[in-house]
């Protein structure tokens, strides 16, 4: 089983090269059900990375690039009156799809955001009345450009917290930059990525991944952490309910992929960055540390119990 | 000289060490004690005890004497104990207006196992909140500290203090906390009507509406504006139909610093801009701010709102 | 609720009424009856408002009551000083004082004053029953010390109280080592109140018929005494006490003057003993006869009465030497002869009638001797505790009416008949007897055991101890009274050894009570030196007492300090973690510190890293912990394993 993961890694790590962590966290965002939010400026290969994962795990696959203009119902889709029968019939948008790329969220409105971020809570879309249940599995992977960049609407952090993980792809290490510079092009080697797991096999390691044993050790640090991040002063807001959810979610999907039957808090901590830190944001601090910044700093702060 | 001498004694004694990060731990050094009134008077009652035990040669008086001198002893370790090893770390405080008094919240975390009962929390010695912390547990303890003027207040030397068990001794350690709240301007009252607001450009007749929020549609009513009709479906012999938007305004409020009259100094001036900004939002209107070397871009809801008070909050404060 | 100033609840009130009242409760059998009810008034009174939610009444209401009180003392016990009055006095004051209780200050003052009244309890009673009950008084009190200082939530009282009981238990060894240590300073520091000891018992200056026997109704104890060697025989433990002379036809006194002391003829080994003496306000001090020194503070007068140079109003302890075969006297004064003679004209003039006809028959002192004592043997002369009463010439009546009589009555007639005859004879009172104690092998002297005997002076024999009443009842002298006196008689419960298993029990009451008169009540200045030098430290002064102290005082809280700093201290209950923590502690001790935030595995990794020879083991053991505390491993086989690991782990 794990094999298959390892294969899918190899696989995307042949096209995104030397970003083997990211492409794990990815994987294990997958794993434990999440949603994933890549921030990076453009041209990093954001939307290479979610169209390999998509190939790779064998699942039907849709981009919808935001713009300033797109409006809900270029996600969700449209009914439209045929009259023929006399009848609204709905015409399915891209968001029903396995793997959905929102590309550059940050573009559009708050009210195209909200259309996809809530049926990305709810798994299902409501128009007009009806509701659509979405397919299974359902993964939106998200890009966004960091939101210091003019003529964007940055997600707010109510909706962030919708995302199980956020990561950064950074620009690559010299020696990847050079293989990718000497390379084949990224765009045929997509077109010619075959499938590395079956649909079921990836609904069984899912399945799995929760049933991953935490221990009440595990979760006494899982809560020692929420704990901290809402009693200190040093956080804006606190770790919600949903987000320690969240973290322990990650780390059996972590702990799943490094083939345990139980999480350790390396686990915990390895899955930290993803998943807090754009949840968390550091008090009287404007320029919004990164992530990993904030993890570091939160798991110096945490003893393990 | 002597206040020399008396600053001299208290940095050797009581060692301010600045602001503390993150965590204090009250270990040993940390805790002052001393006996309070009440100590005094109990010390002078076995004084008088043991001259009667003395004078009247009562084997017992002695035994009692003694055993309460040793209770006073002994309460004094107890009453440290009641504070020592309490981890303190300071909590977040919700921010305020100019002339509220701001709430900050203190942590204490008994990693022990013994309760902890009524450990006072005091800036000035004249009124404390109480906690008890029972073993192995965090309990918050809120402290509400005057705010007079807008910017950055910081609850500066806070006490930590008990009496526990027996009122003899007064134990105490001061806590330096980085902890502030961010002090809103007061919003002027009454305030100044709302500057107008442009209409942005290619808005039309249907104001309050917006245009990018497409929420749907709906068969054509006589009277629908003929903006809204849906062409491309009535192109499709889909019949007419009206698109329905709704939403925010489309309208550019704009809250400048030099709308208002010039005779107004930079305090008053802060302080209508607040109250605009909470109409503003109050309205559920879009809008942006502008002083003199700083801007917030358009936006609306609670998020903008907080952005611009913050904004006014820090105005000119060096930050 | 810390603030000195804050009004106090309701509950606090009735916390502080149960604690005054319970210490203030063995008062009430002392005091007068307007001061009871005025205090309960008080208390109800207040008890009232507080249960109302009343405000409390004004000030210059109480300060007039105050007043009043004050006044009502002075008219009851003409006075505001002294022990009875004093505790009056505290009593109201209490009362009023609770009457305007309203905050933490006022409280906290009631709870100095119950302490206080703790104390005044002292003053009557230190007996091991009472000493309990006044602990328990303290326990309360602390408790409501305690409960008046919660902020929030405050917890029953019980746990206030439990909280109470491990204070002072934790006080208890400072409290010994103070009590051990502290230099004791001889009391009084000022005079006694006069009424402190009014109704002791004892043996008085005087002796009418009627005042010994009174005194056998009795148990209180008169002494006890610890013989070095053996016990005596019974029949000669005379213990000496006031020696009378004077007769005024009815009442024998103690004689103002003393004659120079003749020297006692020894013969024989001397007895050697220790006697404690309870308190009796008078200045005798006890002795076997005849006694062969002086303790400290007394002397002794010519008829060998030692007298303490204060009355004895504490208890006291002195080392004694007597012998038991002795001649004294024989070069007696012609003065003291003299006066031994007298007797009052124109009373009981059938006894002088009797002894001059005696005289006449016997030219010889020792066969007139015989005859009286035969006649108290032949003629149904009868031993009893309650005698009739006699009129006004009481040895007339006693000796050729009633016939009945108790050890005074004999020996008052007995030196009556020897003085008629021309003998010099006087009255030596004390006691005779004693019960001993064989859980302390310590010899009871009571009250009860009073007795009165006779000393004639022989020529060349100096004086002669005769008893009267062992011949009229050889019981009195060789088992002790119970066997004298007939059952029907009121002997005290305490003396009367009937049933044995009671005996037993008093017995060994009596042993526990003698050791806390000896080591609690009775830790003088002396006994304090006495311990002190026979753990090596001689001579030791006060400054060398108080470094003592404070070194061991030091000791104690360095000791309280540290457990409660123990406590403070999060124990680790669950044995997979303790193991761990001890695995983490050998690593610690070489450097190789874990950081509270650093995973188990990443640990591992760091000291394999740094101690690559520790890899095994290392690896091992943080398999089985990560296997038991965060995997799904329950079986008790790892845990040994784990715990053995780590025992046998070394870096």
């Amino acid at each position: 089983m794990s094999r298959t993961i390892e294969s899918v890694v190899a696989q995307v790590g042949s096209i995104i090269l030397g970003k083997e962590h990211q492409i794990r966290l990815a994987i294990a965002c997958l794993l434990a059900r999440g949603h994933l939010l890549i921030e990076d400026i453009p041209g990093v290969g954001k939307t290479t990375l979610a169209h390999a994962l998509a190939t790779s795990l064998g699942m039907g696959f849709q981009r919808i690039q935001f713009t300033s203009d797109l409006l809900p119902a270029d996600i969700i889709g449209v009914s439209i009156y045929n009259r023929d029968t006399g009848d609204f019939q709905f015409h399915a948008g891209p968001i029903f799809s396995q793997v959905v790329l929102a590309d550059e969220v940050n573009r559009a409105t708050p009210k195209a955001q909200s259309a996809l971020l809530e049926a990305m809570e709810e798994h299902q879309v409501t128009t007009e009345g009806e509701t659509r249940h979405l397919p299974e599995p359902f993964f939106v992977i998200a890009t966004q450009n960091p939101s210091y960049q003019v003529g964007t609407f940055p997600l707010p952090e109510s909706q962030l917290d919708r995302f199980l993980m956020r990561i950064h792809l950074g620009y690559p290490d010299s020696e990847a930059e050079r293989a990718l510079l000497q390379g084949e092009n990224r765009r045929d080697l997509l077109a010619a990525l075959k499938p590395a797991m079956r649909p079921q096999e990836l609904a069984a390691l899912q399945h799995r991944a929760q049933q991953v044993h935490s221990s009440s050790a595990l979760l006494d640090y899982v809560q020692a952490i929420a704990d901290h991040t809402r009693r200190t002063a040093d956080y804006v807001n606190g770790l919600s309910p949903r987000a320690a959810l969240a973290l322990l979610h990650a780390a059996r999907a972590w702990a799943l992929m490094a083939e345990r039957d139980h999480v350790v808090p390396e686990d915990v901590q390895a899955v930290l960055p993803a998943v807090v830190g754009h949840r968390l944001v550091r008090a009287g601090d404007v320029t919004k540390a990164d992530g990993v910044d904030i993890a570091d700093h939160l798991i110096k702060q945490v003893a393990i119990p | 000289m002597y206040g020399v001498l008396k600053n001299r004694l208290y940095t050797w004694l009581f060692q301010p060490r600045g602001r503390d990060r993150g965590a204090i731990v009250l270990v040993q050094r940390r805790v002052f004690i001393l006996p309070t009134r009440q100590g005094l008077l109990f010390a002078l009652v076995l004084l008088l005890m043991l001259t009667g035990s003395i004078n009247y040669t009562l084997g017992l008086g002695f035994v009692l004497t003694f055993l309460l001198g040793a209770l006073g002893v002994n309460a004094m370790i107890h009453t440290w104990r009641n504070l020592a090893n309490l981890r303190v770390t300071g909590g977040r405080a919700q921010p305020v207006f100019a002339g509220d008094a701001a709430q900050f919240t203190v942590h204490l975390e008994n990693g022990g196992d013994t309760d902890r009962y009524a450990i006072g929390l005091t800036r000035n010695r004249n009124n404390a909140t109480f906690a008890d912390v029972p073993a192995r547990a965090t309990v918050a303890a809120g402290i509400g500290i005057p705010a007079p003027r807008r910017g950055i207040l910081r609850p500066g030397r806070l006490t930590l203090f008990t009496r526990f068990p027996l009122g003899l001794y007064y134990a105490w350690a001061y806590l330096e906390l980085d902890i502030q709240c961010l002090v809103y301007p007061r919003p002027a009252f009454p305030g100044l009507p709302l500057p107008p607001a442009l209409a942005s450009a290619g808005a039309g007749a249907e104001r309050g509406r917006g245009q990018e929020d497409f929420s749907g549609m709906r068969q054509y009513h006589v009277g629908d504006s003929l903006r809204h009709i849906a062409w491309k479906a009535a192109a499709r012999d889909q019949g007419l139909l009206t698109k329905l938007f709704s939403g925010q305004s489309e309208t550019e409020l704009w809250l400048d610093w030099t709308q208002l009259p010039a005779q107004m100094g930079v305090e008053e001036r802060l302080s209508h801009l607040a109250r605009w900004v909470l109409d503003a939002h109050a309205a559920g209107l879009s809008f942006g701010l502008r002083l003199p070397g700083e801007t917030v871009d358009l936006a609306g809801g609670a998020a903008q709102r907080e952005r611009c008070l913050e904004v006014l909050a820090l105005f000119e404060s060096g930050k | 609720m810390t603030d000195p100033r804050q009004p106090i609840a309701w509950r606090h009130v009735a916390y502080l009424l149960l604690s005054l009242t319970m210490v203030a409760a063995p008062h009430v059998f002392y005091l007068r009856w307007w001061t009871i009810a005025l205090v309960s008034a008080l208390i109800a009174w207040r008890a009232y408002l507080g249960y109302a939610r009343l405000a409390l009444p004004s000030r210059w209401l109480l300060i007039l009551v105050a007043l009043g009180a004050t006044l009502g003392v002075f008219i009851s016990y003409r006075t505001i000083f002294g022990r009875d009055a004093g505790v009056a006095l505290l009593v109201v004051m209490l009362g009023l004082k609770f009457l305007e209780t309203r905050t933490l200050r006022d409280a906290t003052l009631l709870i100095f004053l119950g302490y206080f009244l703790v104390i005044t309890n002292f003053l009557r009673d230190q007996t091991i029953p009472t000493g309990f009950y006044m602990l328990a008084c303290t326990l309360v009190i602390t408790a409501t010390m305690i409960s008046l200082h919660y902020a929030r939530a405050e917890p029953a009282f019980r746990v206030q109280l439990r909280m109470a009981g491990v204070l002072l238990a934790q006080s208890v060894p400072l409290m010994l080592v103070l009590f051990l240590l502290f230099p004791r300073v001889p009391g009084p520091l000022w005079g006694m109140p006069q009424d402190t000891f009014a109704g002791t018992s004892g043996l008085s200056d005087t002796m009418t018929p009627g005042s010994l026997s009174k005194l056998t109704l009795s148990d209180a104890v008169a002494f006890r005494v610890k013989f070095e060697s053996s016990l005596p025989r019974r029949r000669h433990l005379y213990w000496r006490g006031p020696v009378m002379w004077d007769f005024d036809g009815r009442t024998w006194s103690v004689a103002r003057f003393f004659y120079n002391t003749p020297l006692p003829k020894t013969e024989g080994e001397a007895v050697s003993y220790e006697v404690t003496l309870e308190p009796h306000n008078r200045r005798w001090m006890f002795a076997l006869d005849i006694p062969g020194k002086v303790p400290p503070l007394a002397f002794i007068s010519g008829d060998f009465q030692i007298y303490a140079n204060q009355p004895v109003k504490n208890r006291v302890r002195y080392d004694m030497l007597s012998y038991l075969n002795a001649s004294y006297g024989v070069s007696e004064n012609r003065f003291a002869l003299r006066r031994a003679l007298n007797l009052p004209a124109g009373t009981n003039p059938r006894a002088l009638e009797l002894a001059r006809s005696l005289r006449e028959k016997h030219a010889d002192d020792l066969p007139l001797v015989e005859a009286v004592l035969r006649m108290f043997r032949d003629q149904n002369f009868f031993y009893t505790l309650e005698p009739p009463l006699l009129g006004d010439h009481p040895v007339d009546e006693f000796l050729f009416k009633t016939r009945a009589g108790f050890c005074e009555h004999f020996a008052s007639a007995f030196a009556v008949l020897m003085r008629g005859a021309g003998i010099p004879a006087r009255i030596v009172t004390g006691y005779q007897g004693g019960d001993m104690n064989e859980f302390g092998n310590y010899l009871i002297v009571r009250q009860a055991e009073a007795h009165a005997w006779v000393e004639i002076w022989l020529r060349d024999r100096g004086w002669v101890r005769v008893d009267p009443t062992s011949v009229v009842s050889p019981l009195r002298v060789d088992s002790g009274i119970s066997a004298a006196v007939p059952a029907t008689d009121p002997l005290p419960f305490m003396v009367r050894g009937d049933i044995e298993w009671l005996r037993r029990l008093r017995l060994s009451w009596d042993f526990m009570a003698n050791s806390w008169n000896q080591w609690v009540l009775g830790y003088t200045p002396e006994r304090q030196r006495w311990l002190l030098g026979s753990v090596g430290i001689d001579n030791a002064t006060w400054q060398k007492l108080t470094a003592i102290l404070f070194f061991l005082a030091g000791v104690i809280v360095a000791t309280l300090t540290a457990l409660a700093l123990r406590q403070l201290r999060r124990r680790v209950r669950d044995p997979v973690n303790a193991a761990y923590l001890r695995f983490c502690d050998k690593l610690r001790r070489k450097g190789l510190s874990r950081d509270p935030t650093e995973g188990p595995v990443d640990y591992a990794r760091r000291v394999e890293g740094s101690r690559p020879d520790l890899k095994p083991a290392v690896a091992a053991i943080t398999r089985l912990y990560v296997a038991l505390r965060y995997g799904t491993e329950r079986g008790t086989e790892a845990l040994m394993d784990l715990q053995r690991r780590v025992r046998q782990f070394s870096a």
